[in-house]
């Protein structure tokens, strides 16, 4: 019943900086299953947003496979690995996450508008997403007049305005005081699981970590499931 | 489908919201930078082709007529109506020419002399001079001439006085001596290269003068609208008055001239390029400054999903509706202030500059659509070639690029 989402097979990735190389993913086995939430963990510089960009099609890895859905993402091209992310990921990062010059409600659009939605009907979905998160007062504000958490609700919104089949955030909490983020950590999670969607998730938070159905460590260069 | 993205984003580029106002400006300041690059072109061109056309008009009008056609008497009566044989003809007259030097006490001027009817200054003719005096008006025995005011200024004339005039002679038997004559105008064709050499004489004088058989001929003057149509124009009234004529056409009297008109258009015209090709380059680095400025947002929207020509094609459409603007905007104040361009030469003509008299400084305003349609349309595909180039840019920012940034 549960689905096969996105698959690492035997992943590896490695950083040539000068003559020196680094292994920061070797071997990686992990297989996301449709509808879950995962969070993974580690320490600084352990390779976790590696791993994101790599599961979103940001990046590709220097050995090994990623499939989405069965399709091979090393195969795509250009063009299709842009359509990819923006109809199957949603997207949403610690900080630099919105467009400056863009209003609220024009920053939940554009992944819309991308796909070739209609600007009424973008329009319209960023509405109800943002009334969602309580924003529908915010729908003009650009970005450097709302507070920390409101921009990352945004960019909540953002991230499902295509109703993609997976969400990936990179410490979604990880530049928000402590009662922000609890708030975005509950709107995440519920929202996620209201829409049936997919979570894939790097938080140092354990308080997060422990509304995911899974808990990975990134750790030596490769994924150890926490009970 | 994915072009709704695009044109929407370049919409939100030309229409920058809120805090960017930095880029408001930038947009305002290249349209008009475009403006002020087509100003000048679009007057240089006006002055150029209206000044042209001024001159070759003169020419026709005053020296060589559109056709002459080389038979020693006259073909018509000064009243004769040539319309009714060729309706694209406009006058005929009889003319005898030849050259001569004219003296005064202290000086000379080398002329030619056109010996014509009163008739000959018609409508058309005089749309191009003005005179003093009563032209060709007979006193005596004397010969009647029409100096220009630049002969009559060099020679120390004015009317009512004489001068000597010597005829320089077809072949070496002529005997030549000097004759007077009365000075009865003067005129001004407002074109200084021209009056310098041109004296009207009397009709009936000259032929005393001038053997008609090799000095008379009769001078055709047809419609604007007919000028590229001579060689029919003479086949018709061949065919009328069922003879055939030796002809010659005004482009061959002046052909150095009118080889220079053109030569030195197409040179302008090649100078105009080049600025051209300068704006072109002047428009690409908007481009570039534009990307420039918004390489953080150019990832992000590249990690959403838009595609490298997604983006290219936002770009390329702000900055050519901004060079549209800019073009649209300076050709329309160049043909404004070229149409105006009469007060600025009379300006300039009393202003005493020097160098002057060889311009012409009063014409009709010739306005070239083909030739602003062609500058604007270089204008516009050369900015778009520069614009693709410079937008090869947004290809080489990553997506990841936004996110190593902390
Ligand atoms: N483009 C790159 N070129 C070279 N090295 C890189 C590059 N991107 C990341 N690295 C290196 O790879 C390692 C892992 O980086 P990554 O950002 O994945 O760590 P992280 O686990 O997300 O750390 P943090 O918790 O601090 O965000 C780091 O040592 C980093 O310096
Ligand atoms: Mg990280």
């Amino acid at each position: 019943m549960t689905k096969e989402l996105l698959r690492f097979h035997t992943v590896t990735k490695t950083f040539v900086s000068g003559q020196s190389q680094l292994v920061i993913l070797e071997d990686l086995d992990f297989v996301l299953y449709s509808g879950t939430s995962v969070a993974i963990t580690g320490k600084s510089g352990s390779g976790k947003s590696t791993l994101l960009n790599i599961a979103g099609g940001l990046d590709k890895p220097s050995a090994g496979s990623v499939s989405f859905l069965g399709r091979e993402l090393g195969a795509l091209n250009d063009k299709d690995l842009s359509a990819f992310r923006n109809r199957h990921i949603g997207f949403v990062f610690q900080s630099h996450i919105l467009l400056d010059d863009f209003t609220a409600l024009e920053n939940v659009c554009v992944p819309a508008l991308i796909r070739g939605a209609r600007q009424a009907d973008a329009v319209k979905r960023a509405k109800e997403l943002l009334d969602r998160v309580g924003l529908s007062d915010r729908l003009q504000h650009r970005p450097q007049k709302l507070s920390g958490g409101e921009r990352q609700r945004v960019a909540i919104c953002r991230a499902l305005v295509n109703a993609p089949d997976l969400i990936i955030a990179d410490e979604p909490t990880g530049s928000l005081d402590e009662e922000s983020s609890s708030g975005i950590e509950t709107l995440l999670t519920d929202i996620v699981r209201e829409e049936g969607k997919t979570l894939l998730m790097v938080t140092h938070d354990t308080q997060l970590a422990s509304r995911c159905s899974t808990v990975y460590l990134l750790h030596n260069r490769t994924l150890q499931e926490m009970e | 489908m994915t072009m709704r993205f695009s044109m929407w984003l370049s919409g939100r580029l030309l229409v920058p919201k809120g805090e960017s106002k930095y880029a408001r400006l930038r947009l305002v300041r290249s349209a008009a930078l475009i403006a002020i690059v087509m100003i000048p072109l679009v007057l240089a061109l006006i002055f150029m082709d209206g000044m042209m056309n001024g001159i070759t008009d003169k020419y026709i009008l005053l020296q060589d007529g559109h056709i002459q056609l080389h038979v020693e008497d006259p073909l018509f009566d000064s009243q004769y109506d040539v319309s009714a044989i060729d309706p694209r003809l406009e006058s005929a007259d009889y003319v005898v020419s030849g050259y001569g030097i004219v003296y005064s006490r202290d000086t000379t001027a080398e002329v030619r002399i056109k010996g014509v009817d009163i008739s000959y200054f018609n409508e058309n003719r005089m749309t191009q001079l003005e005179f003093t005096g009563e032209p060709l008006k007979k006193e005596g025995s004397l010969a009647a001439v029409m100096l220009s005011t630049t002969i009559a200024q060099k020679l120390g004339v004015e009317v009512g006085q004489r001068v000597a005039f010597m005829v320089v002679p077809d072949s070496s038997s002529s005997v030549v001596r000097p004759v007077l004559a009365n000075v009865t105008a003067l005129y001004d064709s407002g074109y200084h290269e021209l009056d310098s050499s041109l004296l009207f004489m009397n009709r009936d004088d000259a032929m005393r003068y001038f053997p008609k058989d090799r000095n008379a001929y009769t001078e055709l003057l047809v419609s604007r609208d007919h000028v590229d149509d001579l060689g029919a124009i003479v086949a018709t009234l061949e065919s009328a008055m069922d003879k055939n004529f030796p002809y010659a056409t005004w482009d061959e009297f002046n052909g150095t001239v009118y080889q220079n008109f053109i030569t030195s258009r197409q040179v302008i015209l090649l100078v105009f390029m080049m600025i051209l090709l300068v704006a072109g380059v002047y428009v690409s680095s908007i481009a570039q400054e534009m990307i420039q400025d918004s390489m953080q947002s150019i990832a992000l929207f590249k990690t959403l999903g838009a595609t490298n020509s997604n983006l290219s094609w936002a770009y390329f459409c702000s900055v050519m509706v901004v060079t549209s603007i800019g073009l649209v905007a300076g050709v329309s104040l160049g043909l404004l202030i070229g149409s105006q361009i009469g007060v600025l030469l009379h300006w300039l003509g009393n202003s005493g500059l020097a160098g002057l008299q060889y311009y012409l400084l009063d014409f009709r305003i010739v306005i070239s659509w083909r030739d602003i349609l062609a500058i604007s349309f270089s204008m516009l595909v050369i900015s778009s070639v520069t614009v693709r180039l410079s937008l090869g840019r947004i290809r080489r920012i990553s997506p990841l690029e936004m996110l190593q940034q902390d």
